[in-house]
């Protein structure tokens, strides 16, 4: 139908009645047609409809097409799956051993290695973590390793530097003396002497020793509780390991669990503080600064290579109980004060003791030296009378009970650096525990080395199932936005993580752990991106919600308006 | 002779009460100044004090985020005393700015180009009010005065923007154009005023003795004369300030709303409540409805671009980002032209009671709201809807009246007949 004469304002959004009042008529003569359009009205209504419809269609799609989009960076999809699934990357821990036998003839000493390296690889299940025996200061030994930092050429000679990514040295001493074959392992260096008489050297001929056997079996005791803590850490951190894995026996799983729970998440720096507590009005000084200096201070130094520590000291006096714990019960036999083993977990009074939960990035460690009431000393753990025990992931407590010598004149007031000594010994003791320092082997360099593998394939594994944690969820939910920040880290996650994997297979260990830092850093970044997880519960009906209302309205004349025109233009053609 | 001597008596009695009212009560400039009715954001004269603070201690004004002024009003005002201890030569150029825009709002009374332009002459066209009657309405409105009183600059661009409209109307071309790129400069959305300006300065020059001219060249020197003048002042800025970052804290706040202080407006609310991935998209569809009648109402009635004009002033007062009363009292001013299409308006009571509704009840909710704490926002916004819908329905009802004014010019034996809608 064509409409009739008369007025045609512009169909305007805001419209309200008096504006969108279409073609007019008299009342009176309703019946009557109206005056045919004039040429010049069709033609203005048509640009006007055409003005707001430029509009909308120029500018407001665009702007709709812009505003709404959810950019979604490109995510290595794949490749992310990869590394979660293991496919990547096969951690491999190849241990380079020096082999220095100074007194004996090279033939010998070579021939002696391989038999050894035989019986190794015989004794050995766990594919992924072997160890190699190498001559030691050999070029070639050093070579090995892709770039050759062990090594540095000067006028001509070889010069050989300690070289970090060798594991440990074995050195065969000819003794006479005691029974041989036996092994020492030096404790403060990373070095196994193992002593012989000239007979257990094997001929040339024979393709095993008993010599070879006990090195060999040596090697495999060192290495075994690393070796679990490894294979532990595959069996759990992916399926993909488990088929190539050294099966565990479930007493050695449940203490390596024991283990992981009680030691702190992986961090590049800890904050240490140590606390004096006191019921009492004294001790109220101790001489924790030199005793610090003495006791812990070198342990830190030789752990400097995993993670960076900060100290912090504190003294709080008149420190009470927590209420809900038991009183300590006076034990007539062992004439000492106890507490009760359940209420240990409640010592830490943690609403009233200023024990702050965690200061600056890193996670803080607590030592807690409790100094008992005089009137309660010795206060001893009930069950196995002990005085200190371990918080997992929080720290350490030590109950000091003053030396019998001190009661007569009270509590001393200043706590000495030699009073300190055993606090201290054990607390060192503990911040092993709490880093997740293996037990065995006894020599520290070994155990740190340890560590610092154990870490790197800790942090590799979590970045890696991090980065697949980040690709199901950007497949999952197709409607949260990916920005480039998060594409970024993960190429940086990538990046290091092929570094690390690849430090791993050369041996170098410490360049690993560095990168697996990194990775696990950048893929946290990635998968905590704030602005990502903003839509994830923005179901597509709400969109719906949020146009309807106020583009319906807009939406309806201008519609309309363009049907009806369209319509009469067809109607006149 | 009269009028003249009427014409006087008029500015002096606006400006006797504007300075009466400045000087007896010294409290009421700073109530009003903290007004969210009044002052915005973008115009508050407070933030100007900051700005002002900032850029005499040769910080740049835009450092703190406060100030989202134009950097030209700067110079302006540090040449004036301080207003905290000698206002009255603050109070005085507001007085005047107010008495010059009443000024050219009577060249616009008096040119006629409300009820007859070059293509349009009105049937009602014996029927309006005189210029002095005219400019009464404006300076002695409740509104311009609160306004004056108050000083936010959207006043300097009110006087900018009925300047242009005076100077369109007498065809002077280039004064026109100046005045409407201060007034862009100073608050952006006036430059949306620029088609119907365009085309009453056409109209101007194609009705005097000069003879019609290729449309095409005229449009394009103009629109050459407005991009220089804008450029002009743009680059003068930057120069003053140093830098460019004055657009971004100056039209970049207009478009994308970042502070989000209550007004009179429509805007805050909805902002408020917005998703956040939702605020772009938004924001583009209320500039783009701002923008959408522009050309619509232009091509309709283009047969009477003031009304043009006057409608889109409504608009703005309406659904621009940072409103005011402020900006409703220009377009409260420019609708007493029109006063040949009363007789038609259907809603005038409704419209009035509206305004005079949402006019006494605002500052009463938002002091429920903010200071008493006993109503919410909620109380403030369904004000704000409230004023919103009495200026929507004199716009509409004004629009209705205009184009059933010109229908009966084509067909007059309907005049004063009930028309229907069908």
């Amino acid at each position: 139908m064509p409409p009739s004469s008369g007025l045609r304002p512009p169909s305007t959004p805001n419209s309200n009645e008096a504006v969108t009042i279409g073609s007019a008529r008299m009342a009176a003569t309703a019946k009557s047609l109206p005056p045919p359009e004039s040429k010049d009205a069709i033609l203005t209504r048509r640009l006007v409809i055409l003005s707001f419809w430029a509009i909308v269609l120029c500018l407001g799609l665009p702007v709709w097409w812009k505003t709404t989009a959810i950019y979604r960076a490109d995510l290595p999809l794949q490749v992310m799956n990869d590394w979660a699934e293991g496919k990547t990357c096969r951690p491999v821990f190849p241990l380079r051993i020096a082999f220095e036998a100074p007194a004996l003839p090279l033939q010998d000493a070579q021939h002696l290695l391989r038999t050894t390296q035989h019986a190794l690889d015989d004794l050995n299940e766990f594919s992924a973590h072997h160890l190699r025996l190498m001559p030691a200061g050999s070029p070639v030994a050093a070579n090995t390793s892709q770039h050759s930092q062990g090594m540095t050429v000067q006028d001509g000679v070889l010069h050989n530097k300690p070289d970090e990514d060798v594991a440990m040295l074995i050195r065969l001493v000819p003794g006479e003396s005691g029974s041989t074959p036996r092994a020492e392992l030096q404790s403060y260096s990373p070095t196994l002497e193992v002593y012989y008489t000239s007979n257990q050297i094997p001929s040339s001929s024979s393709t095993s020793s008993p010599l070879a056997t006990f090195i060999a079996h040596e090697l495999q005791k060192m290495f075994a509780e690393e070796q679990a803590t490894l294979a532990y850490l595959l069996s759990t951190s992916s399926t993909a390991h488990n088929s190539k894995m050294k099966s565990l026996s479930p007493e050695t799983a449940s203490a390596l669990e024991r283990q992981s729970t009680r030691a702190f998440k992986y961090a590049p720096t800890y904050h240490l503080t140590f606390s004096l507590f006191s019921p009492t009005a004294s001790p109220s000084e101790w001489e924790i600064e030199s005793a610090l200096q003495e006791y812990i201070s070198p342990l830190l130094q030789s752990l400097s290579s995993i993670s960076n520590f900060t100290v912090d000291t504190q003294v709080q006096l008149y420190a009470t109980f927590s209420p809900s714990i038991h009183y300590p019960e006076f034990d007539a036999p062992s004439n000492s004060w106890t507490l009760r083993r359940e209420d240990l977990s409640g010592f830490i009074n943690a609403a009233e003791w200023p024990l702050s939960p965690s200061i600056g990035a890193g996670p803080t460690v607590n030592f807690v030296l409790y100094v008992p009431n005089p009137s309660q000393s010795p206060l001893l753990v009930k069950e196995n009378g002990g005085n200190s025990w371990l918080v997992p992931q929080w720290g350490g407590v030590l109950i000091l009970n003053p030396e019998p010598s001190h009661q007569n004149n009270g509590t001393a007031k200043i706590l000495t650096q030699e009073s300190l000594r055993p606090a201290m010994l054990t607390f060192s003791n503990q911040l092993f525990s709490l880093l997740g320092l293996p037990q065995t082997p006894s020599s520290l360099p070994l155990r740190l080395s340890t560590l610092k593998r154990v870490r790197a394939a800790a942090l590799l594994f979590s970045a890696s199932s991090t980065l697949g944690a980040l690709a199901r969820l950007t497949k999952a939910l197709p409607s949260i936005s990916i920005p480039d920040t998060v594409a970024k880290s993960v190429d940086q996650t990538i990046i290091h993580l092929h570094h690390a994997c690849s430090d791993l297979r050369a041996g170098k260990f410490h360049g690993a752990l560095e990168h697996a830092r990194i990775a696990e850093a950048e893929a946290e970044k990635a998968f905590f991106e704030r602005s990502m997880v903003g839509q994830v519960y923005f179901p597509d009906e709400h969109k719906v919600a949020v146009y309807l209302p106020l583009l319906g309205p807009v939406a309806v004349p201008l519609v309309l308006a363009a049907l009806k025109e369209l319509r009469s233009l067809r109607t006149r053609s | 002779m009269a009028i003249d001597k009427q014409k006087a008596i008029l500015f002096g009695a606006a400006a006797a009460v504007r300075l009466l009212l400045f000087t007896a009560f010294p409290s009421l400039p700073n109530l009003l100044t903290g007004r969210v009715e009044i002052s915005t954001p973008v115009t508050s004269f407070k933030r100007l004090q900051e700005g002002l603070f900032l850029y005499t201690h040769n910080v740049s004004p835009y450092d703190g985020g406060v100030f989202h002024q134009a950097p030209l009003l700067l110079p302006l005002f540090s040449l004036l005393p301080n207003p905290s201890t000698q206002p009255f030569a603050t109070n005085l150029l507001y007085t005047i700015v107010d008495l010059l825009g009443a000024s050219a709002l009577m060249q616009i009374a008096e040119s006629g180009q409300s009820v007859s332009s070059r293509l349009f002459t009105s049937p009602r066209k014996a029927l309006r009010w005189s210029n002095i009657a005219i400019g009464a309405s404006f300076l002695f409105s409740p509104f311009t005065i609160a306004t004056c009183i108050a000083r936010p600059t959207s006043a300097l661009a009110n006087f900018f923007v009925l300047s242009s409209i005076a100077k369109a109307t007498q065809g002077a071309s280039i004064t026109s154009i100046l005045a409407l790129a201060f007034a862009s400069y100073l608050s952006f959305h006036p430059i949306l005023l620029f088609p119907p300006l365009l085309l009453i300065l056409y109209d101007a020059y194609a009705g005097s003795s000069k003879g019609p001219s290729n449309p095409l060249a005229f449009s394009l020197v103009h629109i050459g004369g407005l991009a220089a003048a804008l450029g002009m002042l743009l680059y003068l800025s930057a120069i003053l300030t140093g830098s460019w970052e004055f657009l971004a804290a100056t039209y970049g706040v207009r478009l994308l709303l970042p502070d989000l202080t209550p007004n009179v407006g429509l805007w805050w609310y909805f902002f408020t409540e917005m998703f956040d991935s939702f605020r772009e998209f938004f924001l583009g569809v209320f500039w783009l409805h701002i923008l959408s009648y522009v050309g619509g109402l232009t091509i309709r009635l283009r047969q009477q671009p003031l009304f043009v004009v006057t409608s889109l002033l409504g608009i703005f007062a309406i659904f621009q980002p940072y409103p005011s009363i402020a900006d409703s009292s220009l377009y409260l001013a420019l609708v007493p032209l029109y006063r040949h299409v009363f007789p038609l308006m259907r809603y005038s009571f409704l419209a009035s009671s509206t305004l005079l509704y949402a006019s006494f009840l605002g500052p009463a909710f938002y002091y429920l709201w903010i200071y008493a704490g006993s109503g919410n926002a909620n109380f403030f916004y369904a004000i704000t809807l409230v004023w919103s819908l009495g200026l929507s329905v004199v716009v509409g009802d004004s629009l209705y009246a205009v184009l059933r004014d010109e229908w009966e010019v084509e067909r007059p034996e309907m005049r004063g007949k009930e028309v229907r809608r069908i």
